[in-house]
């Protein structure tokens, strides 16, 4: 009786396939930097990708007017939730040169940097951190994990196109310049990192062990960075800047252990009826997470949907990257036809690989739609979860027939805790992919020392007017 | 048409220009040459076609010759002007509305003149920054320190190994390895009061008595686990660190068992573990090291084993002889004939040759209801078999590509339609009679990874022969080119695929490439898209494997490819030793590597390009034995 959710969040993992037992959880409030007696829902920024672009004609809504009663067929699938969507034309991407001949390596690579790789270190990561992580370094201290990047697709593909490095063909999340995140392809892993459950096997993450054994963990790590710092006064510069990154990391992870223990004395403390829930009484439940056993990629994706939005509900994270697909080479078999996506969107507008560019994209949204439309269901304070949500999905090329990217297409669904003005199609905002990152991560909260990328301005017609 | 002519300078083998200088007094002799041909040659055409953009006055698109003229060994210009080859070999550059143009005949020389500057970079090893063990290292090196399941390591994400590997370190990994670390312990170590594992007795020795120095004894423990695990010997700072964190456990009320274990988990998430670090500091002001023995044994270990240094190679690195030519031949050669060399395949090989993708590419199951899982694996352990047995019995490279035996089980024997004679899920030797079989050209995993989901792509395979067995480069198709068998649907429908492809060669700018990539795929056109064979295509009409390579040389079925090909042994074996260095030394090849790989073909070439050779010729260079530290 006392806790109906850890009831609810049990009967949720049925079915996974392992034998999961829960930790004592953290409470469902949300840490705040500065203690307020009305708690806010915080805001939360989420990234998904679908590589190549999409046809355009198919895309764009025909008139501001139209636009939520006769959606073009790309946007059909979103349904009543387009009013809580905000579409915009007239986005550029990065221009590619000097790299004209790698619009498959920088289509992802600049998608959230908004700027291009070292023309003069082509072979070694080198371009800029992205915007999902410059959000993480903000808000991240505040969440057991400072930000979720998922994938569905191992990111290993090779090649070199224009001898930049592997890694920009299927990352698109950078910590510093040169430091590409990896992002999680396992629903299963995903779940165990985001609640730390105790399995059958054994493992154990930092979040299912006892507040004794996280604090000694991160006072063993405090050791392993002092003996660390030795080593790294004993190397030449250069693997100094490496073993920086493994200090930062490390440092991450104790953060993140300390977010732990002191959920886990604030549940202590709720429990004892000493101090009281953030939560409202009315705020749903966790959603439950079913682990498809078969190949289909709706499922996987919509899996990798629900994970997204339960850390999100839990807040245990308030940023997330999604890459829906990596540009090298996913079909879709379950739309009828398993020649690959980039070989169908080189289509030289014969009809049917058109047609097929269109149900790709079609899904992809769709997939998309699956994940706002489940925020849109989530009562959270006064409103949904989505409606303190921002989740931009989009594409790094325009058009894969040729290449283009003066027009990216973007989606962005949520009210952003209030500062977006959903509903609307503004049909040429005149501005570039790094303003409009800028102007997301402003309605986040995110306070940005300078411009993201190539931007040189915000776009406030998105904005919601106060 | 002159696009035409100059790609086809483009696709020349790679040919040196000269024999390379075998010693350093020669290599100066070269350098005075080139620069005076520098002097004579290039400035005069840098500043009659390049300099008025591409100057300090005016830099565009950031390329600055005026500099580059100055200093033409300098490193930092070697990309600016490999760019600038290809640009105006391809006729990009100078622009179309420039004031004059270079003719055919200068376009050729500036490149091969620019070629020589090689000779021009000054000896560098390249560094060898820390580098983090990758995902199947990981595992391994978990395996051989304490015994667990190298899949343990599986939940880490997957990634680009060798040349290309990111060696970075995000909070998402540093989480898992804390989490494995855990794992990891849970299952070697006994809990509280219960008997010591045999694993525990071994890392931890017995316990101490009562009444002895329980903190010293702790400490020898730290010593012992520590040389194993960062695969030198600790530093005393090191070994005090991990005391501390004994000492630790112990205020926190642990066992003394456990708080050796909490020191076992510190190790298994410190970067002495994680990566590969050298064994004490460079001297002051030294910009060129060898690597230490220690880390030269961990180099040598994982890339042939992707694993910590066995006894024997710690204890040659402990004597400080391992260094030594004779000794490291040996030790290749032992390492390469040890059950554990298979990583060099699962590692290199396979992506070398493609066979990564096999498992998970699609195809189109209707057409191909054969292509299951066992399947898959078959394709896969068929190539990681031949490559071995190249390997093991030390066969020239050209083996590769010209063979008359291959393995196989009774999944894969219907697709060589030898499925009568091979039986079994196990996978054996077997002798083809078949000339148009044996070797890679000919192997089911390589047709079917370079084909689409529902057919064959003689482009992809040209491609991926002239790349991954020639080792040429093939630039891109140009922007906004549309798929020539698209123009015409109706038109196209009835023809063959190969008469479709050759629609290439109705517009200029796709045949420059086009007539050298096409023929090598359609030369393999009897092989489907899963590598069995076949008479007719999927149209009917009947497949005509004839076809031309560059200088004249004709050929009308696989068996004659593969023979042309298996020719060209030289570039065969430059590729593969280019490949398998920028594997080694984790980087990509620039700059004095050049030099260095010129020095190892001839090795290789006398001996007959051997296989172990060449990888011998590779662990004894001179970037894989010493690192530039400034």
């Amino acid at each position: 009786m006392s806790s109906p959710h850890l009831i609810s969040r049990r009967a949720c993992l049925k079915g996974i396939g392992v034998a999961l037992s829960l930790p004592l959880f953290d409470s469902m409030g949300w840490a705040e930097p500065e203690k307020k007696k009305a708690a806010k829902p915080p805001v939360r920024l989420g990234f998904m990708y679908m590589p190549h672009g999409v046809i355009m004609d198919q895309f764009w809504p025909a008139s501001p007017e139209t636009f939520l009663t006769a959606p073009p067929p790309a946007l059909a699938s979103l349904g009543p939730v387009l009013s809580q969507c905000l579409l915009m034309k007239g986005i550029s991407g990065v221009p590619i040169s000097p790299f004209n001949g790698a619009p498959h390596a920088l289509e992802l690579s600049t998608w959230l940097t908004a700027r291009l790789p070292d023309a003069d270190r082509r072979s070694q990561i080198n371009i800029a951190i992205s915007a999902d992580q410059i959000a993480a370094n903000y808000v991240g201290h505040l969440t057991s994990l400072p930000s979720l990047e998922l994938a569905t697709m191992p990111q290993t593909h090779k090649e070199n196109q224009e001898g930049l490095n592997e890694g920009y063909y299927s990352h698109c999340s950078y910590r510093s310049a040169t430091q590409a995140v990896p992002a999680e392809t396992n629903p299963r892993s995903v779940l165990k990192r985001l609640f730390g459950m105790r399995d059958q096997t054994g493992g154990v993450g930092s979040s299912g062990q006892t507040t004794q054994a996280n604090a000694l963990d991160r006072k063993m790590l405090d050791l392993v960075l002092g003996g660390a710092k030795d080593l790294r006064r004993t190397l030449p510069r250069d693997d100094q800047h490496k073993l920086d990154e493994y200090l930062d990391s490390v440092r991450s992870v104790e953060r993140r252990i300390a977010a732990i223990e002191s959920r886990q004395k604030e549940a202590a403390l709720e429990k004892a009826g000493v101090s009281a829930s953030k939560r409202h009484a009315a705020d749903s439940p966790p959603i439950e997470i079913k682990i498809p056993l078969g190949d289909k990629r709706s499922e996987y994706m919509q899996v990798m949907c629900d994970l997204n939005v339960l850390a999100f509900q839990t807040d245990t994270t308030r940023v997330s990257t999604y890459i829906g697909s990596t540009p090298n080479g996913v079909s879709y078999p379950e739309l009828g036809f398993s020649d690959t996506h980039h070989s169908n969107t080189h289509h030289n507008h014969e009809a049917e690989k058109v047609r097929k560019v269109a149900a790709i994209t079609a899904f992809n949204i769709e997939q998309f739609g699956y994940m706002i439309k489940r925020m849109q269901g989530i009562r959270e304070g006064d409103g949904t979860l989505l409606d303190n949500c921002i989740m931009m999905w989009g594409s790094g090329l325009e058009d894969g027939n040729k290449h283009k990217r003066e027009n990216l297409p973007f989606i962005v669904a949520g009210r952003g805790g209030g500062t977006l003005n959903t509903g609307r199609f503004l049909t040429n905002v005149r501005g570039n992919q790094g303003d409009l990152l800028t102007t997301l991560l402003g309605c986040a909260g995110v306070p940005l020392d300078r411009p993201i990328g190539i931007a040189t301005k915000e776009i406030t017609a998105m904005r919601a007017t106060a | 048409m002159t696009a035409m002519v100059l790609l086809a300078v483009a696709m020349v083998p790679t040919a040196t220009c000269g024999a390379a200088p075998a010693n350093d007094a020669e290599l100066a002799a070269r350098q005075t040459e080139v620069k005076k041909a520098f002097r004579e040659q290039v400035t005069p055409f840098v500043k009659s076609y390049c300099i008025s953009c591409h100057s300090n006055r005016k830099s565009k698109a950031g390329v600055n010759f005026e500099s580059a003229l100055k200093y033409p060994g300098d490193a930092g210009f070697a990309k600016h002007w490999k760019q600038a080859v290809t640009n105006v070999k391809v006729h990009d550059m100078p622009p179309e509305d420039a004031d004059r143009q270079p003719t055919d005949d200068e376009r050729g020389r500036f490149a091969e003149w620019i070629a020589q500057l090689k000779y021009l970079s000054p000896p560098d090893p390249g560094r060898f920054t820390l580098r983090r063990l990758n995902r199947m290292e990981y595992g391994n090196t978990l395996h051989d320190f304490l015994g667990v399941d190298p899949a343990v390591s599986r939940e880490m994400p997957e990634e680009v190994l060798g040349e290309g590997f990111l060696n970075t370190f995000s909070p998402l990994q540093s989480e898992q390895y804390l989490r494995i670390a855990n794992t990891v312990l849970e299952r070697v170590l006994a809990p509280d009061g219960a008997p010591p594992t045999a694993v525990q007795q071994r890392l931890f020795g017995e316990p101490p008595a009562p009444g002895s120095d329980a903190r010293e004894a702790a400490r020898k423990v730290a010593r012992s686990l520590a040389r194993a695990a960062y695969r030198r010997p600790p530093s005393e700072t090191e070994v005090d660190v991990l005391v501390a964190v004994f000492d630790l456990g112990r205020e926190n009320q642990l066992s003394h068992a456990a708080a050796l274990g909490l020191m076992l988990k510190s190790i298994l998430v410190s970067p002495q573990f994680l990566y590969i670090t050298p064994a004490g500091e460079p001297a002051p002001g030294s910009r060129i090291v060898p690597v230490d023995d220690h880390q030269l044994a961990s180099r040598l270990s994982y890339l042939v084993w992707a694993t910590m240094p066995d006894a024997e190679l710690s204890a040659l690195a402990d004597s400080g002889t391992l260094h030594e030519p004779a000794m490291l031949q040996a030790q290749v050669k032992r390492l390469l004939l040890d059950g554990r060399s298979r990583a060099l395949f699962d590692g290199f090989g396979a992506q070398w040759l493609g066979l990564g993708e096999i498992e998970g590419k699609t195809f189109d199951a209707a057409k191909f209801p054969m292509m299951t899982a066992a399947m898959r694996t078959a394709m896969y352990d068929e190539a990681r078999l031949f490559f071995d047995s190249i390997v093991r019995d030390n066969r020239s490279v050209v083996g590769f590509v010209d063979s008359d035996y291959t393995f196989l089980n009774a999944t894969l024997a219907p697709l060589y339609g030898l499925e009568k004679t091979v039986t079994g899920s196990a996978m054996r030797r077997v002798a083809l009679a078949d000339a148009n079989r044996g070797g890679i050209l000919g192997m089911p995993g390589i047709l079917a990874t370079t084909s689409f989901p529902t057919r064959t792509s003689p482009v992809k395979r040209g491609v991926w022969v002239l790349e991954q067995v020639l080792g040429e480069h093939v630039p891109p198709p140009p922007p906004n080119v549309p798929a020539l068998e698209d123009r015409n649907e109706a038109k196209v429908a009835t023809l063959t695929l190969r008469q479709r492809t050759e629609l290439h060669r109705t517009d200029a700018v796709c045949a420059s490439c086009h007539r050298v990539l096409d023929p090598i795929g359609f030369g393999l056109e009897n092989f489907d898209a899963i590598g069995r064979w076949r008479d007719t295509d999927d149209s009917g009409g009947s497949i005509d494997a004839s076809g031309e390579l560059p200088g004249g040389k004709h050929f009308s079925a696989p068996k004659e490819l593969k023979v042309l090909i298996a020719a060209r042994q030289a570039d065969v074996a430059r590729n593969l030793t280019e490949k398998l260095l920028a594997y080694a030394l984790c980087r990509q090849l620039e700059g004095y590597d050049e030099i260095v790989v010129d020095r190892l073909m001839e090795t290789i070439a006398k001996d007959g390009y051997r296989m172990q050779t060449l990888i011998t010729a590779i662990v004894t260079s001179y970037p894989f034995t010493q690192r530039r530290i400034q």
